[in-house]
């Protein structure tokens, strides 16, 4: 049934479904508590239609882009959902990719306006909202089905474990915290408060993960209205028959950009520096195949599934391909819809890095092993465009935790920060300094933040001179970030290109390498890239983050 | 006019006139002169000679308030001073690595704009001031010594100073001013704690750089402005839509980076205000971006999270939502099949399709080849359109159109469509200033102004459910009418993070003594540019927040008494719910402060009267709606009078714009000379 569509439409409902993510995680910053979610924006907020297929997604973290989609999936198929239902999940065996990132997913049912009566804690509400145009009311349909899905994914700060911050050296996912199989956590618009009750009590923080839970809630809702409102508008058929479009036409776009790439089979290999458990190499192979307006991206070869947690569910792997593919379409706005990857295979053999079974630990995946696979990705791309593939960037997200007990008001608290690097110079452009590169995009957050809500000081931040690699194009500069604290903690680091470079391309030098230490009474020691320990008040940790590799060989 | 009395006069500098709002006689006069863009004070001084002519006054005895875009052009144009910048040691490069996120997830050609001020220009120095106040790390005698010493070997035309939470204590901060403004006689200085002391290292940074950078160029300028009118007094508009003097600017250069946009929205709040609507949305169209803002109740929503040139500025700015669209904007089919319009603007050289120097189908194309500029030509008939030309071009797009979707398009509807996907993106910013933010805009004006907003205007009135469209007269020199009649406005604020608890009536007390306190030095500083008691306002607010959020609300002080209830339903209406379990808290106390210019008499608040006279219309051309095509009659604006009816459908020609009135709304022109649709 190819009846053709109306190119105008399609571009109206394109903006309308990307500015519902957008919205929904304007509301979600500015409600959530912690400041890894309104300070550094750690999240992402997506529009499914009824069959749970993602019609638009916000730009907001790529390593959740293929992601998402597998949450909704999960809930879909272990769960019913209803109105008034909301499903939390984070198990990376189930949807999720590593415990940290929480997915909360609800229905959007006609008739329901955001399944506005939700309730957590003692939370109520006052008032209406002037929501407008307000959707008519339709009469109760005995089994009603949902007319789209929303979904919203934030990274908390704790979630358990032996570590605060959760993105400590287990070796099985069990020890990294509380994993959360797809339950509702609201139904029928009441909270399941046993169910929060346990959560709470296997975390740190209860306070803040409270709030930043409500202020998901929250987002959805906002979701929620925005979708009913289109609908109370156009109508759910035309509403339904544009996402459908919507689909199709990242599909297009996707095929258009692989008619750009040559045919042929392109390899490359790349490697973790470690596992954090033994000091070896974790291999990672691709090998990318184009034919026409098709690509098969197989990753067999890569190492098997290691006991440190750097191993990634298939979940970002996926996330990961979709990003190259993504940056390869170019800067125009293109939904990042169902339809984007419609065009490409990706093999990730079952028990490898690339796509770890239960219970490998997971943490380092979503962070570390998800920069790797775009490095490797890129490498294999280089030459087949080499006028468009960059150098690698810093290939790390230096995920930096300190947890403990702050003096000044008693409570617990987790701080979880990622730390910028170089970027990787391009074929016409050097590299940015001190940015997040790739999978990630997080904020910062500002020293005069950290410090009010952390025992915490931040003594230096800035860029590491020299760190970019040498070429006709010089790869950006990593930074120093040098963090005092003020209280008994316990630090974890996990971070990688320590020991292998960010390579270069074309003749362009690597970048310089990350190094950590922390310093004690005047005197530094290496802090190895993938552990945890105690800290005195008074001690710093240093963070020296890599820089990107150079491109193209400097002729002065 | 007695001699001595004072006439004001609103000047707005534009690219191409500089217009001039003045009062003699009872009436607003309005002219024009051309801009004089290498050095605009020039074409000021001719216009003041002609408005105190006309006035019968000497031009000392104009005062003029400026809006001014010589701060956003040199930003845009990165065309300021070589400044320097004094940080808290180890944080040098916080200007470069802001918030260490890149400006466009997956554009792999992104690069950062470079920073105000360049490397070898940053100095950092010993010190360190903790979150509450404290000093953790002297600043020594020693390392202010060597600051200056360095900055004297650099020589740069302007230093900014931020160092850490020097909101807290401003102490190092001061005495590196006192130091530098000895060494460095004549060298301006922008410090953190006296131009923004809230928090946030990076935001306020740049803001400072943003003034430092601005700084000589501005002083300069106002300099030469205020020789060519001797004697006089000179204002200059605020990005938050009051004036301040032309010495305040000349230091904090970076409150008028917005100058022009604030006028407009100002002059617009006024016109729509005389006609008796204090709930107005501004509608800002022009060629190639659309400004779009809020005033309810009369009041200007300020935001504090404003960027230009992408940059942070972090002082209140009017919340005005821009969008990368206008008239010029170009329209294309993507590889995927769906139409583009913008951000790409085919700008006033080669321009659209009708100015005859190319063959790219805009907005403006498809406005034309749908009849909406009545059979007229732009600017009184002074700019011919080439309409077959539009029409190739929007033939050609048709093409694309069917090829992409698999259904036959012709020129009118791909044109009808072009008008379709601009108004949906002026939709998306309309709500986003009002439903969006709880505000329910079925009560308010729509008040258009700008060459392109006419023809789109009433078709998004009516998806928006906002039941009438203000056009307001001579709506080109809206933004220096707003110059003329804006308040000369004073912010202050005070940080206080009280956490709302048992002790509410000590914290109240705590919080009434810090207004207590910002309200005299206001008073009294309103007082010297001479407002009365009884011609000043004093408004205060406090910005508070549930106890863990990062982002403030702001809502009316009243004393404490209902601020917890008033703060729960405020986050309700922005955001869908409260928590009515968590503890609030209040960030800090602020005061504006108005001195309020005295009402021009032909300008009394009234409702709009009703029609009474039928008035001709000058022809009748064919208009392609939606709906399909039909004769709809032309009226030319400047032959209606006062109380004239129109018949709709039709059209309203005017110098600088043109404005569509569909079917089933009502036309008329109000006592004031407006032009009022209503839906």
């Amino acid at each position: 049934m190819k009846r053709g569509f109306d190119p105008t439409t399609l571009e109206i409902y394109r903006a309308l479904y990307t500015s519902v993510a957008e919205e929904m995680g304007l509301t979600l910053r500015r409600t959530a508590h912690s400041p890894n979610i309104k300070e550094r924006r750690d999240y992402s907020c997506a529009v499914f239609d009824s069959a749970g297929r993602v019609i638009a997604q916000g730009d907001h973290m790529p390593v959740h882009l293929g992601s998402m989609p597998m949450a909704v999936a999960a809930a879909l198929r272990e769960t019913s959902i209803g109105p008034g239902d909301v499903v939390a999940l984070n198990d990376p065996f189930a949807g999720g990719t590593h415990l940290p990132d929480v997915t909360l997913v609800s229905g959007v049912f006609g008739g329901v306006l955001g399944a506005g009566d939700w309730v957590l804690g003692k939370t109520k509400r006052l008032r209406r909202g002037a929501n407008f145009p307000t959707p008519k009311p339709q009469p109760p349909t005995p089994n009603p089905q949902p007319l789209f899905y929303v979904a919203n994914r934030a990274h908390h700060a704790d979630i358990g474990g032996a570590t605060p911050g959760s993105m400590g050296m287990a070796t099985d996912v069990y020890g990294e915290g509380l994993r959360i199989p797809p339950v509702k956590l609201v139904v029928g618009g009441r909270v399941n408060e046993d169910l929060m009750r346990l959560l709470f009590a296997n975390v740190r923080v209860e306070r803040e993960r409270r709030a930043d839970f409500e202020a998901q809630v929250g987002s959805l809702k906002t979701g929620a209205a925005r979708l009913l409102e289109i609908v109370a508008r156009a109508g759910r058929e035309e509403a339904a028959e544009y996402a459908r479009h919507l689909i199709e036409y990242s599909a297009r776009m996707m095929r258009a950009t692989l008619r750009t790439i040559p045919d042929g089979v392109y390899e490359a290999e790349d490697a973790l520096d470690s596992d954090g458990v033994k000091d070896e190499e974790v291999s990672l192979r691709v090998r990318v195949e184009v034919k026409g307006e098709r690509a098969v991206v197989d990753f067999e070869g890569s190492a098997p599934q290691v006991s440190g947690p750097v191993n990634a569910v298939e979940a970002i792997t996926v996330s990961a391909v979709a990003y190259v593919f993504r940056c390869l379409v170019g800067a125009e706005e293109v939904p990042a819809s169902a339809g984007l990857m419609e065009p490409i295979e990706v093999l990730a053999p079952a028990g490898t890095v690339v796509n770890a079974t239960h219970p490998a630990p997971v943490a380092g995946g979503n962070v570390e092993t998800s920069q790797r696979i775009v490095d490797v990705l890129f490498k294999a791309l280089a030459s087949a465009l080499p006028e468009r593939v960059p150098a690698a960037s810093q290939g790390s997200m230096n995920n930096l935790t300190i947890g403990g007990t702050d003096p000044r008001t008693g409570r617990e608290f987790a701080y979880y920060e990622t730390v910028a690097g170089g970027m990787g110079a391009r074929p016409r452009v050097d590299g940015v300094s001190g940015v997040h590169t790739h999978m990630t995009n997080s904020l910062n957050t500002p020293a005069e933040a950290l410090e009010y809500a952390y025992p915490l000081r931040v003594r230096a931040y800035r860029l590491r001179r020299g760190s970019g690699g040498r070429g006709r194009h010089r790869g950006g500069d990593g930074v120093v970030r040098e963090i005092e604290t003020l209280a008994a903690a316990r630090m974890s680091l996990l971070a990688d290109r320590r020991a292998r470079a960010p390579y270069g391309l074309e003749g362009g030098e690597d970048g310089k390498r990350g190094r950590d230490s922390v310093v004690r009474g005047g005197r530094a020691s290496r802090q190895e890239a993938k552990g945890s320990r105690d800290l005195n008040p008074g001690d710093r940790v240093r963070i020296e983050t890599p820089g990107g590799g150079g491109h193209g060989k400097d002729e002065g | 006019m007695k001699k001595g009395e004072r006439v004001r006069v609103g000047v707005d500098t534009g690219g191409t006139f500089t217009d001039f709002v003045h009062h003699a006689g009872g009436r607003a006069r309005v002219f024009k002169v051309p801009s004089t863009p290498d050095d605009p004070s020039r074409a000021i001084a001719e216009g003041l000679r002609r408005a105190a002519m006309e006035a019968g006054v000497r031009v000392r005895d104009l005062e003029v308030v400026h809006g001014t875009t010589v701060g956003t052009n040199a930003l845009l144009e990165r065309k300021g001073a070589r400044a320097a910048l004094v940080t808290t040691e180890g944080f040098e490069d916080v200007l470069v690595i802001g918030r260490q996120a890149r400006g466009s997830l997956y554009d792999l050609d992104w690069t950062r704009p470079a920073p105000l001020v360049e490397d070898a220009l940053r100095f950092g120095v010993r010190e360190r001031v903790a979150a509450d106040g404290s000093v953790v790390e002297e600043l020594t005698d020693e390392e202010v010594e060597s600051l200056v010493k360095k900055l004297k070997r650099a020589r740069p035309e302007s230093i900014a100073v931020c160092l850490l939470f020097s909101f807290t204590h401003p102490e190092h901060e001061r005495r590196i001013e006192r130091a530098l403004a000895e060494a460095l006689e004549g060298v301006p200085l922008s410090v953190s704690h006296r131009i923004l002391p809230e928090y946030r290292e990076f935001e306020r940074t740049s803001t400072v750089a943003i003034n430092a950078y601005l700084q000589p160029l501005m002083g300069t300028y106002l300099g030469r402005l205020g020789a060519h009118v001797a004697g006089r007094r000179l204002r200059v508009m605020q990005s938050s839509g009051g004036s301040i003097s032309a010495r305040a600017a000349a230091e904090e250069p970076v409150r008028t980076i917005l100058s022009g946009p604030a006028g407009g929205v100002v002059g617009a709040a006024h016109a729509a205000g005389a006609a008796g609507f204090e709930d107005v949305i501004t509608f800002d169209m022009g060629g190639t971006s659309t400004d779009v803002a809020l005033v309810a109740g009369g009041r200007l929503k300020l935001t504090n999270e404003a960027s230009v040139a992408g940059l942070p500025v972090a002082v209140p700015v009017l919340d005005i939502h821009t969008v990368g669209a206008g008239g010029g904007s170009i329209a294309r089919v993507d590889a995927g099949g769906s139409l583009r319009v913008g951000p790409e603007s085919a700008g006033a050289v080669p321009g659209p399709a009708c100015y005859g120097r190319s063959d790219l189908p805009t907005v403006t194309d498809a406005n034309l080849v749908l009849g909406r500029f009545g059979g007229a030509d732009l600017l009184g008939g002074e700019f011919e359109l080439d309409e077959s030309r539009a029409v190739g071009a929007l033939s050609k797009l048709a093409r694309a159109m069917s090829a992409a979707g698999g259904r036959a398009v012709s020129a009118t509807e791909a044109a009808l469509g072009v008008v379709r996907v601009v108004n949906a993106g002026m939709e998306r910013a309309l709500r986003a200033v009002s439903v969006e933010r709880g505000f329910d805009p079925r009560g308010c004006a729509l008040v258009t102004f700008g060459g392109a907003g006419g023809l789109h205007a009433v078709e998004l009135a009516r998806h928006l459910r906002v039941p009438r469209v203000l056009v307001p007269r001579a709506p080109g020199a809206l933004s220096a009418l707003g110059c003329l009649r804006a308040d000369v406005l004073k912010s202050l604020s005070r940080t206080l993070m009280l956490e709302v608890g048992s002790d509410a009536k000590a914290q109240a007390a705590r919080v009434e003594r810090a207004f207590g306190e910002m309200e005299r030095e206001a008073r009294s500083a309103l007082k010297r540019e001479g407002f009365s008691d009884e011609r000043q306002r004093h408004e205060r607010t406090i910005a508070a927040r549930y106890a863990g959020q990062s982002f403030e609300l702001e809502i009316g002080w009243d004393g404490g008494r209902r601020l917890v209830e008033r703060f729960h339903q405020e986050h309700e209406a922005r955001y869908g719910y409260a928590q009515t379990a968590a503890s609030i808290e209040v960030v800090s106390a602020r005061l504006r402060s108005s001195g309020l210019v005295e009402g021009l008499k032909d300008e009394r608040p009234r409702r709009s009267a009703s029609a009474s006279s039928n008035v001709k219309p000058q022809r009748t051309a064919r208009v392609h709606f939606d709906e399909g095509a039909r004769h709809v009659d032309v009226y030319r604006r400047e032959e209606l009078p006062a109380g004239a009816r129109l018949r709709t459908p039709c059209v309203v020609t005017e110098y600088s714009s043109t404005t569509l009135v569909p079917a089933g709304s009502r036309a008329f022109t109000d006592r004031l000379g407006n032009l009022v649709i209503e839906l």
